[in-house]
């Protein structure tokens, strides 16, 4: 009896699966030795393979973090943000004219789409124009930017950028950005989409895209509620000795949908993954005490290379804030940075005293583009509760009424610093910004509402729920520190409702602004310097917003009891930690080697 | 037979007005959450733009495509046209997935994994209890510390402790998911083994819980029972134990029956802790991470499906004792 009921219910759980299972072929059983296993990437069940659609919700294949993840869809070049180059992947060579106004790319012969047809100038150009016409994720991104794509030839096109009203190309760094972060699809498959769709936007952005054609050297195999399973194209073109030379090592790609972090921390902890993009606390404590075969990048701290900063953004609507520099730069002195990187980051974050805050964020091509000198005496590392004080009280910010509170027009300060409920490293720095305020007689409390309302309200430009709060500006990409400065100060994002873009303090400096608007168009080293230093100046004096710590945009730890030679930061491969997937970190699976 | 058809009539009415009523709720509660489910959406796809002209137009594009811009009593009507057509909407937060395919997808793990759990835990709970309140001395004393004990172990604290002890300690139980990390759905035996090893877990973390709380409640039914008069004017009469004891059980059992029948018909949300903690597929944490993305549809599909199994269970459990507790049926025909 306990058996037929035990058959029954297996039977259940059976039809369940059966309902979402696209397919399943005849492996019944990943071999481990052929399967690299994931934690951390993908949450919830895919929703759609339609590279021209939209919240597909397929992590694994469509994504950009710091590069895209080329596994079954290719860009034209990987991005590599160890040193900032641009490796060719559907593409071999790419060059700017003089004006900044086209760039001339060149495709690689051997690409190919997985039907064996060739990759040509002409997929490119249709991937643009319904990229551009559905306002897909790369059609929002870059149609500011991008005016139009023609070809030259079967293998040659050339990119427009889009011009303002005095003939300058808007951004060419953007172009840049399109070029590593745009996914090229084939002609033939998407006039099939928009046939079938019958030309309606929402219905290509919607199709399922089952029958997707791919170029990269994975595709999918199998997916449910539970797991999403990639298989190895042996036919892949990257085999050919103009690209990898070789195929990927594993032939499957697996990653487990997890409920949350703990779990994925878990499964990472009993060797059921190999490669985890999540953040785990103390980590040095799974190979120094647990013993386990876990590693990182870096042996010591950080152990990542850490690309963005989460930051505090003052709210510019509430008028204490905006009026008040001095305060602004007094709370943010007070704050104790290194308490924060201990215990929210668990130190995997350089220091301020390491990495003295600037717009940039620790990487070298980065630090090198600011006058470190010049700026010296404005930056802060933090915890000096006398010199945010005086620095107060000097500013005329005191406490007159005894009651141990600064006020401001005969008014006590009181705001509030928030960031979403559950985010407990976000949440613990805020409570050592609200633990800095109390030192400094300025009352600060804490909120954390649910993400879904944090996310309504702080994309909101005229709200004044929240005064002190918490968004990672971008991390790193070829436009970059540019997108990021205009992130922190840039006009383009006042006043626009659901602005998930940049600026979500609304501050306003006509100057910066000037000086952002410059950037795009300098091509000289030195130029940039001084233009990026003289931002990095007003920054440090005006205070719009400051970076609690650094942080990786990926989290990158590996469990090596079944795979190996995972890029680390002293091999001289130049690999990028970036899970094995993304941009040019996908060059490590083709070195991957079995344990034994 | 008359007093029987006013009586039905009634309740369905009853049921009826229910029902409405909860289709209302179903559809304004969550609407009156102060998040804006569209700008996640838009925040998916927009993140890492830089236009923010873009990032407007992508939001009027899903406000107009999901109807959020709107009268509310205009999607109201249009949410009931669709019901009656069987169409719960897509999903906000899994868009462009469908409600249906989302809930079909998850149904039957919860329905496998919740009701198994609550019929083993209610008739193991109530025959303790039953037991305990019968045999009392030693019995009693060990067994109702340990049902206290573990009826206040909240059902999150049950789950880590058995998935530490069990999966990362003992290492004799998976620590996640509805089947082997390393497997594919098939129809082989390793497979359905597979099923079964990851369903012990997360069943025996809802059983244990739920023992507690049936055998305290039993317990205390069974002692009122025993001390009723109708029992001692029985053992003057000299009926036999057995007997006596036959008719308190099913006496104290009434209270417990609906008991049952309201942790079936709440059962999806019940599922949600051991989901979560054993990243066990099913409604349950289907349902949770569909409130905190204010994905409206889909909490207003999974509330309506336990509104509808709770109304449904109450209506059959009202008809049962119509015809099976005289007390209940002589105070509706009194009515």
């Amino acid at each position: 009896m306990k058996k037929i009921l035990a058959i029954l219910l297996a039977l259940t759980m059976i039809a369940a699966i059966g309902s979402t299972a696209f397919a399943a072929d005849d492996v019944s059983e990943l071999p481990r030795e052929e399967t690299l296993y994931f934690a951390g990437q993908q949450w919830g069940a895919v929703n759609s393979w339609n590279i021209m659609g939209t919240n597909q919700n397929n992590s694994m294949v469509i994504a950009n973090t710091s590069g895209y993840r080329s596994l079954m869809f290719e860009t034209l070049f990987m991005y590599n943000f160890l040193n900032g180059e641009l490796t060719g992947l559907l593409a071999d060579s790419y060059e700017w004219n003089d004006d900044l106004t086209e760039v001339k790319v060149v495709l690689k012969d051997a690409a190919k789409w997985c039907d064996g047809t060739p990759v040509t100038s002409q997929d490119v150009v249709r991937t643009w124009e319904v990229d551009a016409e559905v306002m897909n994720t790369a059609g929002g991104s870059y149609s500011a930017f991008v005016d139009s794509i023609e070809a030259v030839n079967d293998k040659e096109f050339v990119i427009y950028a889009a011009l303002n009203d005095d003939g300058d190309p808007v951004n060419p760094l953007k172009v840049n950005d399109f070029l590593i972060e745009v996914p090229i699809a084939q002609a033939a498959w998407i006039d099939k989409l928009v046939e079938r769709c019958g030309g309606d936007t929402v219905k290509i952005l919607n199709d399922p895209g089952e029958d997707v054609v791919w170029s990269g050297p994975y595709t999918k195999y199998f997916c449910d509620d539970q797991k999403v399973v990639l298989i190895r194209d042996d036919n892949y073109w990257g085999q050919d000795a103009s690209m990898w030379g070789k195929l990927p090592v594993p032939k499957y790609i697996c990653h487990a949908i997890y409920a949350d972090n703990p779990a994925g921390e878990l499964a990472l902890k009993a060797g059921e993954v190999d490669v985890c993009q999540q953040f785990i606390g103390n980590i040095q404590d799974l190979w120094l005490k647990d013993d386990l075969p876990i590693s990182t990048f870096y042996e010591e701290a950080p152990y990542g290379v850490c690309l963005t900063m989460p930051t505090a953004w003052y709210n510019m609507n509430i008028p204490v804030l905006e009026e008040n520099a001095a305060l602004r730069k007094a709370i943010a002195m007070a704050v104790d940075y290194d308490t924060i990187i201990a215990n929210a980051m668990t130190n995997q974050s350089p220091s301020f005293a390491d990495v003295p805050r600037s717009l940039m964020n620790p990487t070298d091509g980065e630090q090198a583009l600011y006058d470190h000198a010049a700026v010296k005496d404005l930056q802060w590392v933090g915890n000096d509760i006398e010199g945010a004080k005086a620095l107060l009280d000097e500013a005329g910010i005191v406490d007159s009424d005894g009651d141990g509170w600064r006020e401001y027009d005969g008014e006590k300060i009181s705001l509030n610093a928030v960031c979403p409920n559950g985010w407990t490293d976000w949440q613990a720095s805020m409570e050592v910004v609200a633990a800095a305020g109390d030192k400094i007689g300025v009352e600060i409390t804490t909120l954390y509402p649910e993400w879904d309302i944090y996310q309504t309200v702080f994309t909101n430009p005229n709200q004044t729920e929240y005064a002190i709060f918490m968004w990672s500006p971008d991390a790193a990409k070829p436009s970059n520190p540019w997108t990021r400065v205009n992130q922190f100060m840039g006009s383009d994002y006042i006043g626009i409702e659901n602005n998930w873009s940049g600026n979500w303090g609304q501050y306003v400096n006509e100057e910066a602004d000037a000086l952002i608007k410059e950037i795009p168009l300098t091509t000289d080293k030195q130029d940039l310097i001084d233009l990026y230093t003289e931002l990095t100046e007003i920054y440090l004096t005006e205070v719009p917003s400051f970076s609690l710590m650094y942080r990786p945009s990926m989290f990158h730890a590996v469990n090596e009891s079944v795979w190996t030679n995972f890029p680390t930061g002293d091999d001289g491969r130049n690999i990028p930690p970036a899970d094995c997937t993304d941009g040019y970190g996908i060059a490590a699976l083709y070195d991957l080697e079995l344990v034994g | 037979m008359k007093g029987y058809r006013k009586y039905f009539g009634k309740k369905i009415l009853w049921f009826i007005i229910t029902f409405i009523a909860a289709v209302i709720l179903n559809f304004v509660l969550p609407r009156l959450m102060p998040a804006d489910p569209v700008s996640a959406i838009t925040g998916k796809m927009a993140s890492g733009m830089t236009d923010a002209t873009a990032v407007q137009e992508i939001y009027k594009r899903f406000e107009e495509e999901f109807g959020t811009n709107k009268p509310l009593i205009t999607q109201f009507f249009i949410f009931v046209r669709n019901l009656f057509r069987g169409d719960l909407g897509t999903s906000f937060s899994q868009y462009p997935r469908k409600v249906s395919d989302i809930i079909s997808s998850a149904i039957g793990w919860t329905v496998a994994l919740q009701l198994p759990a609550i019929l083993v835990g209610w008739l193991l709970g109530n025959i303790l209890g039953a037991l305990a309140a019968y045999i009392r001395k030693g019995f009693d004393k060990v067994l109702l510390p340990i049902a206290l004990f573990l009826s206040n172990v909240p059902a999150f604290g049950m789950a880590v402790t058995l998935l530490v002890i069990f999966a990362v300690k003992l290492k004799v139980a998976p620590i996640a998911g509805g089947y082997a990390f390393d497997m594919i759905p098939n129809m082989s035996w390793r497979f359905i083994k597979s099923v079964i090893s990851h369903y012990q877990l997360p069943f025996w973390s809802i059983v244990l819980v739920s023992i507690g709380g049936q055998a305290i409640g039993m317990r205390s039914m069974s002692i009122y029972e025993l001390n009723a008069d109708y029992v001692k004017y029985a053992r003057f009469l000299g009926i036999k134990d057995r007997k006596i004891v036959g008719y308190v059980f099913r006496n104290a059992m009434l209270p417990q029956v609906t008991g049952l029948a309201l942790s079936i018909g709440t059962m999806i949300g019940g599922a949600l802790v051991a989901e979560i903690i054993f990243s066990y597929p099913g409604l349950g944490s289907t349902m949770y991470s569909a409130v905190t993305a204010a994905d409206y549809p889909l909490i207003s599909a999974t509330t309506l499906i336990i509104t509808i199994m709770v109304l449904i269970v109450t209506f059959l459990l009202d008809i049962i004792y119509g015809f099976i507790d005289p007390r209940v049926k002589a105070a509706q025909f009194d009515a």
